[in-house]
């Protein structure tokens, strides 16, 4: 089988890797660059453990072949947070003691992230369905459901764009 | 995990020159979720697959909703969170856009497609019946040139679709619904999110003003090999004002069809008063709703 060689943006960083034709995006991250943050749960998407950014959406990096991700941009759970600073998602996850085993905590950070990325002032409900596809065998979500909401209030007063009600 | 070659396409002709290259064991990948999956779980259908192409590089030019007259086309490379927040989906075909919102979680509806969704021909998909109450056609492109064929002619058997060696799915048409048309999806999973279709319905209907039906549409899902809408039960509504014993009669021609078709089961015992259930569920909800719009507060507007 003859390698392939993808080219894409990694936590705003242009990467070249030189991979498996068979190797998904979850492998090309953690067997190829050893970024081993995403993790990987079920393997069929069905846990959200192995949860990455593509593009600005969240999608299980399991079930993403490697090639594809060509050109792409695709952020992890490293590339959350910055200068040694936590992001305040990782802040309120903490602040609430929203784990436990931590095994599925990064595929719930990334989730979050690309949430609020795109909805600064979501409703706990809709905190709820943005998180549905990602498990937590400890079943920690009350926690996590509150960070979150925190999360999205303290991000919004850093940048001091208003609640609209 | 099988071993196999990875190439992109770059453009339509390269997909059909792949596919006319490799046969059965080429296939086509866009979001992955369920090709990766049938993958890894070694399932022998995909045991001969040598190569695979990505289909995504043509988002470009396979990844749009838009209208043309009283018809949508539907590129086959949009996601499913793409339908269900597409402004004309929502106009003109809800119960799509609500069917592709009950698929997966939010990671698989933004990777799965429509196109890839139906050629996997799953009889459980969601937005599959959906397109089928609404008649849609699927685009197909080929060696030769495209053609047109109604997604009831387009399975030919479970996992078994119309696509000739060299041909994959460009696109779909689908009439705009009516006015004075209601619609409804309604779905039996096992849980709220991550939960294949276990029993599903879709509905489209039109009343007249004397909340007479003039037409209805009933698709079900899961119960059949090859879907399929359900004239018995349709014959049942059509062209008088219903009452709550009709949407339940309607419901009993689908169970009734289901056992006539694939016997009795072991599960039938459970199945037949649930697929009941749901077909009258959506038929509620559709009448209602069309009884709204017929009397100018339209779910459709036009």
């Amino acid at each position: 089988m003859k390698k392939i060689e993808v080219h894409f943006t990694l936590n705003g960083k242009e990467t070249t890797v030189t991979v498996d034709p068979n190797e998904r995006l979850l492998d090309l991250l953690r067997d190829d660059l050893h970024m081993t943050g995403t993790k990987e749960g079920c393997g069929v998407g069905e846990c959200g453990a192995c949860t990455v950014i593509l593009d600005g959406k969240a999608v299980t990096s399991c079930l993403v072949p490697a090639g594809s991700g060509e050109g792409r941009c695709v952020v992890t759970i490293e590339g959350i947070g910055s200068d040694g600073k936590l992001d305040p998602i990782q802040e309120a996850i903490l602040d609430h003691h929203a784990l436990q085993c931590g095994f599925c905590t990064p595929g719930f950070i990334v989730s979050a992230k690309a949430l609020l990325d795109e909805n600064p002032d979501p409703t706990k409900e809709e905190i709820k369905r943005a998180i549905s596809g990602n498990l937590c065998r400890c079943t920690g979500y009350e926690q996590l459901v509150e960070a979150i909401y925190d999360a999205a209030q303290e991000l919004r007063n850093v940048s001091g764009s208003r609640k609209i009600s | 995990m099988f071993q196999y070659d990875f190439c992109q396409a770059k453009t339509s002709d390269d997909v059909c020159r792949f596919l006319d290259t490799y046969g059965e064991h080429g296939r086509v990948v866009a979001g992955g979720t369920d090709l990766l999956v049938q993958i890894r779980d070694k399932d022998r259908r995909f045991e001969s697959i040598t190569n695979i192409m990505d289909i995504t590089p043509l988002e470009t030019e396979m990844r749009y909703v838009k209208e043309d007259g009283d018809e949508l086309e539907i590129g086959a490379l949009c996601t499913h969170t793409d339908l269900e927040n597409d402004p004309l989906i929502r106009q003109y075909l809800p119960l799509l856009g609500e069917a592709c919102a009950t698929v997966g979680s939010p990671q698989i509806r933004n990777r799965g497609t429509i196109g890839g969704s139906i050629c996997n021909a799953s009889p459980a998909a969601d937005p599959l019946t959906p397109l089928v109450a609404s008649d849609a056609k699927v685009i197909i492109k080929g060696i030769s040139g495209t053609r047109e064929v109604k997604l009831s002619d387009f399975y030919h058997g479970k996992g078994q679709t119309d696509l000739g060696r060299g041909e994959f799915v460009l696109a779909f048409r689908v009439r705009k619904l009516e006015h004075g048309t209601g619609s409804a999806f309604t779905k039996l999973g096992r849980r709220k999110a991550l939960a294949i279709s276990r029993l599903n319905a879709a509905v489209v209907m039109r009343v007249i003003e004397d909340g007479s039906v003039a037409s209805v549409s009933i698709a079900p899902g899961c119960i059949f090999t090859v879907p399929e809408r359900v004239a018995k039960a349709e014959e049942v509504l059509t062209g008088s004002k219903p009452s709550e014993e009709d949407f339940q009669k309607a419901g009993e021609a689908v169970s009734a069809e289901m056992i006539e078709r694939t016997g009795i089961r072991w599960s039938t015992e459970y199945k037949k008063p649930a697929v009941e259930a749901i077909v009258r569920d959506a038929l509620e909800k559709a009448y209602a709703k069309a009884v709204l719009a017929s009397a100018g507060k339209s779910e459709v507007r036009k």
